[in-house]
C-alpha cells in the first residue's frame, strides 16, 4: 500500500469514524428538565389505557383500567409544623416526589356537535398561554383549556364572546362533555364529577364532591378525623409519604370520618389531615358516579363510572341515545401527576350498538354489565405544549392545510409521534439552532472529505 | 513521408477521433436531455392531472401566497435515486470484477452520477417550494429529510467530481475500495433521505423502523451536541490538511 493510499485510508476512516460518533451522540444534550420554564419531561412518554362501555337504554357504564406503578390516595394535605398548618402536595411541575397528589381519569365526550373534536380530540382545546405553558405567567385564575369557537380571536384567552354569544353556542351544543374520576377527590365516596370544556373547563352546575378544609379566617383545617372511626385525630406525613396509608385505613375525611377540628388538640408536628372535605355532589355536576368504589390492584388502576343516559341537562351533558355514535377522549393521570403532565389519547369513536373504534354493549334494563366483552386498547400519550394556533397555522405547522382540509390527525401522526413531537415543542428553538448548526458541520466536513479525496487519488499515470 | 511528417499526421488523425468522440458524446448527450426532458414533461403532466382536486378549497392561516404540490417533488425525486443507486450498482460491480461487462459499465458511472446530481438539484429545489421554510424546519420529519438530502445531494456531488476527474483510476489499486467505501455511504444516505420523504409523506416504511432499531427515531430530530459540532468542523479542517500534505508529497 502506498503512503497515498494510507492518507486515503485514513481520511475514510475519520470521516466514517465522525458519522459514527455523530450517530452515537445525536439528539443529547438539549432535552432535560428545566423547572424554570416549566418544563418536566416524563420518563415514559406512552402508555396504556383499556376501556370498555355498556348501556341499558337508561343508564351507560364506562370501565378503564390503566397501569399505574404506585396509586396516590392523597391530593393535597395540611401538615402541622410548629404550630402552623402547611400546605403540601397538590399542584406540582411533573410527577410529585412525595406522591401528594392524586391519580386521575377523565373522559371528553361529544355527539357531532363539535365537529373539529371527534378529528383533532382534546387538541382542538388547547390555546395558547394556558396555565403551566412555558412563558405564561403565573395568574390568580387558572387559565384552563377552552374551545376555539368560544373566542373572537381563537387563539387569545382573553377574548372570550359575550354571555348572550356562549348561551347560543352550547344550546347548539358547542361544548364537551367531561367526566373525571379522582382518586383522592371523589373515589372515597364512590362519586365522579360532571364537568365541561367550553369558554373554560369547568363543573356542571350544583356541588362537586369536594370542598377546601381551610377556614381562611382561623388559619386552620375545619376538620380532622374523628378518633372514634379513625383511630386518631390525624395521619403521619412520614406514612403519607412512604404509602404505608391504603385502602384499610381512614385516610380521606366525609361526614362519617370527620368531626370539626379543634385548635385546642395537643397538635405534634408530622400530624397530616387532607386539605379536601369529601361531600355528596349536587344538582347536574353529579351525575357521574361509580357502582363501587375503584381499587388499585395489581400495578391497575380498575374503575367504572356510570351516569343516565339521558340526564334531563342538555346543556350542561352530552345525551346518549341507543344507536348513536360519539366521540371520546381520555386523559390520565399517573405517578403523582396533574395539570398538563397527563397522557391523553387521539379521539375514540363510540358506537352504541354501532360500528366504530369502541362499541357500547347493549345490557338488558336495569341489570348491571357483566363485562366479559374484550378491552378496547387505546395508546395514551404525553402530549407536551402544542397548541391549536399552532397546528392551524401554515407558517408553523406543514399540516395545517391537511387540518383545513379535516383530515383527521390519526391519519397522519401515531401517538409515539406525537409524544416525541410534543416533547420537541417546549425546545423548539433550541432545537431548530442546533439542527441548523448540524447542517453546516456536516455540510462542512462532506466539502472538507471532497477536497481531500480530491487532493489524494491518483491517476496511474502520475506516479510514472 | 519523413518519420516528424508521419508523427504529425498520426497526432492530427488522433485529435480528428477525439474531436469526432467529443461531438458523438455530444449528440448522444443531447438526445439524453432531450429524451429527459420530453419525459418529465409527461410525468409533469400526468402530475397535473392527477393533482387536480375538487371538492372544497379552504383558506389556511399563514398560508404562503404561492407553493408547489408535493407530487412534483415526489415525482422528480425517484430520478436521482435511480441515477445514484444505478452509478452505485455500477460501482459494485466494477470493485469486485475485471471483466470486459464491469469495464463498460465503468464508464458510464461518472455520467449517471453527474445526471443524478443535476436532477438532484432540480428535486431539492422542488422540496424547498412545498412548505414555507418556517413551518417545514418547525417539524422533526421535516429537518430530518431536509439534513439528509443535504447529505445526500452534497454528498454525491463529491462522488460526481471524483467520478468525472478520475473516472478508470478511481479503481486502480487499493483505490478501488476507497471508492467503494464513499460509494456504500453514498448508498446509505439516499436510502435514509428516501424513507424519510416517505415517512413525511404519511407512507413510512420498514426503513423508517430499522432506523429506529439501530438508534435513530426519525421523529426526533437529527441534531449533534455541541462538542460534536466542534468534532465536526476539526474533521472537515483535519481532512483537508491531510488531503494538502498528500498533494505536496506528490508535487
Amino acid at each position: 500500500m502506498t503512503k497515498r493510499t494510507t492518507y486515503l485510508a485514513a481520511s475514510v476512516a475519520i470521516f466514517s469514524g465522525l458519522l459514527v460518533l455523530g450517530w452515537a451522540t445525536h439528539g443529547t444534550g438539549i432535552v432535560k428538565d428545566d423547572p424554570e420554564r416549566n418544563i418536566v419531561i416524563p420518563e415514559e412518554l406512552t402508555s396504556e389505557l383499556q376501556v370498555k362501555a355498556a348501556y341499558d337504554g337508561e343508564k351507560i357504564w364506562f370501565r378503564y383500567r390503566w397501569p399505574v406503578e404506585r396509586p396516590s390516595l392523597f391530593n393535597d394535605v395540611l401538615v402541622y409544623n410548629d404550630g402552623n398548618w402547611e400546605k403540601r402536595g397538590g399542584e406540582a411541575l411533573g410527577p410529585n416526589p412525595d406522591f401528594l397528589t392524586e391519580d386521575r381519569v377523565s373522559m371528553m365526550i361529544d355527539d357531532g356537535s363539535v365537529p373539529l373534536f371527534g378529528r383533532y380530540g382534546g387538541y382542538i382545546t388547547i390555546g395558547d398561554g394556558l396555565t403551566t405553558f412555558t412563558g405564561t405567567p403565573e395568574t390568580d385564575e387558572e387559565r384552563t383549556k377552552y374551545l376555539p369557537s368560544t373566542r373572537t380571536d381563537p387563539n387569545d384567552f382573553e377574548t372570550v364572546l359575550s354571555e348572550s354569544d356562549l348561551e347560543t353556542l352550547r344550546a347548539a351544543g358547542q361544548f364537551i362533555d367531561l367526566w373525571q374520576w379522582r382518586s383522592s377527590r371523589s373515589n372515597p365516596i364512590g362519586l365522579g364529577d360532571d364537568g365541561f370544556v367550553a369558554e373554560e373547563r369547568g363543573g356542571d352546575a350544583g356541588t362537586g364532591p369536594y370542598t377546601t378544609n381551610w377556614d381562611s379566617a382561623t388559619n386552620q383545617p375545619k376538620y380532622m378525623f374523628n378518633p372514634e372511626v379513625a383511630g386518631s385525630t390525624a395521619l403521619q406525613i412520614d406514612a403519607v409519604i412512604a404509602g404505608d396509608v391504603g385502602f384499610n385505613d381512614t385516610y380521606y375525611l366525609s361526614a362519617e370520618t370527620a368531626i370539626a377540628f379543634d385548635p385546642t388538640y395537643a397538635w405534634k408536628n408530622g400530624d397530616t389531615i387532607p386539605r379536601r372535605y369529601l361531600r355528596p355532589t349536587d344538582g347536574s355536576r353529579g351525575d357521574v358516579v361509580q357502582p363501587k368504589k375503584a381499587r388499585w390492584r395489581n400495578g391497575f388502576w380498575d374503575v367504572t363510572l356510570v351516569r343516565d343516559m339521558d340526564t334531563g341537562n342538555p346543556i350542561d351533558d352530552k345525551i346518549f341515545k341507543d344507536g348513536g355514535n360519539y366521540d371520546l377522549a381520555f386523559a390520565v393521570f399517573r405517578n403523582a401527576s396533574t395539570m398538563r403532565w397527563h397522557y391523553v389519547t387521539l379521539p375514540v369513536s363510540l358506537g352504541l350498538e354501532q360500528p366504530a373504534q369502541m362499541v357500547a354493549e347493549r345490557v338488558a334494563p336495569g341489570t348491571e354489565p357483566d363485562w366479559t366483552q374484550p378491552w378496547t386498547e387505546i395508546t395514551t400519550f404525553y402530549p407536551g405544549q402544542v397548541t391549536w394556533g399552532r397546528l392551524t397555522d401554515a407558517q408553523q405547522h406543514p399540516g395545517a392545510d391537511r387540518i383545513a382540509a379535516r383530515v383527521p390527525v390519526g391519519v397522519r401522526h401515531s401517538e409515539e409521534q406525537l409524544a416525541l413531537y410534543g416533547v420537541q415543542m417546549e425546545f423548539a428553538e433550541e432545537i431548530k439552532r442546533q439542527w441548523i448548526w448540524t447542517l453546516i458541520a456536516s455540510l462542512t466536513l462532506i466539502v472538507g472529505l471532497g477536497i481531500n479525496i480530491n487532493l489524494l487519488m491518483r491517476r496511474r499515470e502520475d506516479v510514472k | 513521408m519523413t518519420a516528424r511528417a508521419m508523427t504529425q499526421n498520426i497526432k492530427m488523425n488522433a485529435e480528428k477521433d477525439d474531436q469526432m468522440k467529443r461531438s458523438r458524446l455530444i449528440q448522444q448527450g443531447r438526445k439524453i436531455g432531450l429524451a429527459a426532458a420530453a419525459l418529465t414533461l409527461v410525468a409533469t403532466g400526468a402530475a397535473l392531472a392527477h393533482s387536480e382536486g375538487g371538492g372544497v378549497t379552504v383558506a389556511v392561516d399563514g398560508a404562503p401566497s404561492w407553493s408547489l404540490s408535493p407530487v412534483y417533488h415526489i415525482l422528480v425525486a425517484h430520478f436521482p435515486v435511480g441515477l445514484w443507486v444505478t452509478a452505485y450498482l455500477f460501482i459494485l460491480i466494477r470493485t469486485f470484477s475485471d471483466s470486459e461487462f464491469a469495464v463498460r459499465l465503468q464508464k458510464a458511472i461518472w455520467p449517471v452520477a453527474a445526471l443524478g446530481t443535476l436532477a438532484g438539484f432540480v428535486t431539492y429545489g422542488l422540496g424547498l417550494t412545498i412548505y414555507p421554510w418556517s413551518a417545514i424546519t418547525e417539524s422533526p420529519l421535516g429537518r430530518n429529510h431536509i439534513l439528509l438530502a443535504t447529505w445526500t445531494l452534497s454528498y454525491w456531488t463529491v462522488m460526481s467530481v471524483l467520478g468525472y476527474r478520475f473516472r478508470r483510476h478511481l479503481f486502480e489499486g487499493g483505490q478501488r475500495w476507497v471508492t467503494f467505501a464513499l460509494a456504500t455511504i453514498g448508498a446509505l444516505v439516499i436510502t435514509v433521505t428516501g424513507t424519510l420523504g416517505g415517512s413525511l409523506g404519511g407512507t413510512p416504511s420498514l426503513v423508517t423502523k430499522s432506523l429506529s432499531w439501530i438508534g435513530w427515531n426519525v421523529y426526533m430530530t437529527f441534531y449533534l451536541p455541541t462538542w460534536m459540532l466542534v468534532a465536526f468542523f476539526a474533521g472537515a479542517a483535519l481532512l483537508v490538511a491531510i488531503g494538502i500534505a498528500g498533494w505536496r508529497r506528490r508535487a
